[in-house]
């Protein structure tokens, strides 16, 4: 029989798992989401009810043992979406509490901590390419609204930067593949899902109707125009334009948005 | 509309050719609820078509220009559209770019027109717009124009992020020629000004508690290579110095880009962008490898090795220094293997601790291994340092580049 402990899908959900591991002290054989759980008779099933209490003392538990790094390296390994990352998140766990060494995160010869570390990498790889890519365009209800769909559940990581940078004015960030998002309006940071108001209001374009501002066109015209003079016809490289600005993200930018019939 | 459309046109194509596009190393946050923030790391909001990064507005105010270099497009004697923006369009432009998420702030360079305060007048008037009027905290690079007074250059210091001085043409006698009414100390003494007045603010700031900002991201500046006949020996010593005594936070190189159908420079099919390459290289050691000028380039190899990148000509000078026994040797001499970077150098001093490192090890902490295992020991290694010929050594290491060398990449080490 196998042992599986299965958790509601959110973080809390997974670090409560992880603690019921601890208390059962058992290896788990896998920890797994209801949401992709396919049944098996095979199965012995370890339903875990999700409780914030022990998720909060699993993330206190790491952090006093990592220097504080380990809350947030597991928090951004969660949103990396990888299959199997539950179990790696529970090995890196069980690693940190066993050896009770921060330094060990610094062990790249271990073969976890050289997976966390690489996915993490990927993570805020995304991270700061959204904060790059992003483009707002501005809609008639003075808000600015840009649409993402990033490669992995990067929206809880970037608020913050949008926010120190637009603190004085209203911005929508919308992921269109997880349908969530974030809204800043001038007060507060909130997360929204596709049918919030704030869509509806300005009945704009995140979800394909768009009322844009009367000088909207124009700053993007003014944007492509600046884009493509900027580049020296002697040095096109267009493999090293593809490689800092992968096609994939194409879509987000404003630049980009020019029929090139060379292509 | 259509008329900013056409300055932003010709006055960002005038501008290109300045290869610094930094927006890093601000200390600006965001205050009182305005707009920008520019206290981490620069973005590349974009990246143009030749593979540079786009991260500031980088336009001239004008590209009319009472000078005559020769090397540049915007020279008076060259036959070309000119234009002059006013304060407000640019204002304007970098406000609604950083609203969009298009950039992180601006970098506004000028023609010189009547004379040095009249166009740095100009400019300090934009940066003090939009620090004043639009509470704006994004980066702004601003061109200091040599000859400007000390007192606008001082004002430039309060609300820039950077100033930058081109020295362009890297050695005094080439600068003569090519620019006839530029010379260097007029180039230098802004430089030496900025660099003082900045440190009297760092001074300060010990005593009180409240000391403005003062060019928080500091000076750069450019060099072309390849306008002039000066080895790479002496450019990388002017650098060398720069960095040294005008405390210059970046150099930059641009490759000679023929623009100018004038008979003062070189006329040259396409611009030197292999050679460019390797002098950034050869400038990353110096402020990242810990190396020196003289262990770079010498009087006997006064250019540096387009074959080859630096670090690899330096470990084939130097047989004696080589093997490195990852296990043993100090970061230093880590840091100097050809195919270890800064990061993958600290992975294995910080990992050693725990366990003695394989080959294995270093394949997956990043380390370029068909590189490095021509000088490392470490078990798992099959090659044997000492079985190599220096010229045998070049040859494999050629072999293995060959793909890479057909189309040169301008990225640093691999
Ligand atoms: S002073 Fe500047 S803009 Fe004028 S010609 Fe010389 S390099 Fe060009």
């Amino acid at each position: 029989m196998v042992s599986l402990y299965l958790y509601d899908g959110s973080f809390d959900g997974l670090l409560t798992a992880i603690f019921e591991c601890f208390a059962d002290r058992r290896q788990p054989q896998d920890i797994v989401s209801q949401d992709t759980y396919q049944a098996s008779l095979l199965d012995e099933l370890r339903p875990v009810t999700t409780d914030i209490n022990k998720a909060e003392r699993v993330i206190a538990g790491i952090d006093a043992r990592s220097d504080g790094r380990g809350g947030e390296l597991v928090y951004q390994l969660f949103l990396s979406e990888q299959p199997g990352i539950e179990l790696r998140i529970y090995r890196l766990v069980h690693l940190l509490m066993r050896r009770n060494d921060p330094g060990i995160l610094d062990n790249f010869a271990d073969p976890d901590v050289l997976y966390c570390a690489q996915i993490q990498k990927m993570i805020r790889r995304e991270v700061h390419r959204m904060h790059a890519f992003v483009r707002f365009q501005k809609a008639t209800n003075d808000v600015f609204y840009a649409v993402i769909s990033p490669d992995f559940n990067v929206i809880p990581l970037i608020g913050d930067h949008f926010q120190r940078r637009y603190a004085d004015q209203s911005w929508v960030i919308f992921d269109s593949a997880r349908y969530y998002g974030l809204f800043y309006d001038l007060n507060d940071l909130s997360f929204i899902d596709g049918d919030s108001d704030i869509f509806q209001q300005a009945s704009s374009n995140p979800i394909g109707r768009a009322e844009l501002e009367g000088q909207e066109d124009q700053y993007q015209t003014l944007w492509k125009q600046y884009f493509s003079s900027v580049t020296i016809q002697e040095r096109r490289n267009i493999k090293l334009h593809l490689r800092h600005m992968p096609r994939r993200y194409w879509k987000y930018l404003v630049e980009k948005q020019v029929v090139d019939r060379k292509r | 509309m259509n008329r900013t459309l056409e300055k932003l046109t010709i006055l960002s194509d005038a501008a290109k050719y300045d290869a610094s596009c930094s927006s890093s190393g601000s200390k600006r946050a965001n205050q009182n609820k305005g707009l920008g923030n520019s206290d981490g790391m620069g973005i590349c909001h974009s990246y143009t078509e030749d593979g540079r990064c786009v991260s500031l507005l980088k336009i001239l105010f004008t590209n009319h220009c009472i000078y005559d270099c020769a090397y540049c497009v915007s020279r008076r004697s060259n036959d070309v559209r000119r234009a002059a923006f006013t304060v407000e369009e640019v204002v304007d432009l970098t406000i609604n770019f950083y609203r969009r998420n298009y950039i992180e702030g601006l970098f506004l360079s000028s023609g010189i027109f009547k004379d040095a305060d009249y166009t740095m007048e100009r400019l300090v008037r934009v940066a003090k717009t939009l620090r004043q009027q639009h509470n704006f905290n994004g980066y702004i690079h601003l061109k200091a124009i040599p000859g400007a007074s000390p007192e606008l250059l001082h004002e430039a210091g309060l609300y820039a992020d950077r100033l930058s001085v081109n020295i362009e043409i890297p050695s005094e006698m080439s600068l003569k020629k090519v620019a006839p009414e530029k010379n260097y100390p007029d180039i230098i003494q802004p430089m030496n000004y900025l660099s003082d007045e900045k440190e009297r603010y760092a001074d300060e700031k010990k005593h009180l508690r409240k000391t403005p900002l003062f060019l928080p991201a500091g000076q750069s500046t450019q060099l072309i290579v390849g306008a002039s006949p000066e080895s790479d020996l002496q450019i990388l010593h002017l650098a060398d110095d720069l960095y040294k005594q005008q405390r210059l936070k970046r150099v930059y190189y641009s490759g000679y880009v023929p623009i100018a159908t004038d008979n003062r420079v070189p006329d040259i099919k396409a611009p030197p962008l292999v050679r460019e390459n390797r002098v950034y290289q050869a400038d990353w050691l110096l402020r990242f490898y810990q190396f020196s000028v003289d262990e770079i380039v010498d009087e006997k190899h006064p250019n540096l090795d387009l074959e080859v990148d630096p670090k690899v000509s330096y470990a084939l000078r130097n047989p004696e220094k080589f093997p490195v026994d990852i296990n043993k040797a100090d970061y230093e001499m880590i840091l100097r293997v050809p195919g270890i970077g800064v990061k993958s150098a600290m992975k294995i001093v910080k990992s050693r601790l725990y366990q003695r490192l394989n080959l294995d090890h270093l394949q997956r902490m990043g380390v370029v291994v068909k590189r490095a295992k021509f000088f490392i020991t470490c078990p798992g290694i099959q090659e044997r340092h000492k079985d190599y010929e220096t010229t045998h050594l070049r040859q494999l290491i050629l072999a293995g580049d060959t793909a890479a060398r057909l189309s040169p990449q301008l990225s640093l080490f691999g």
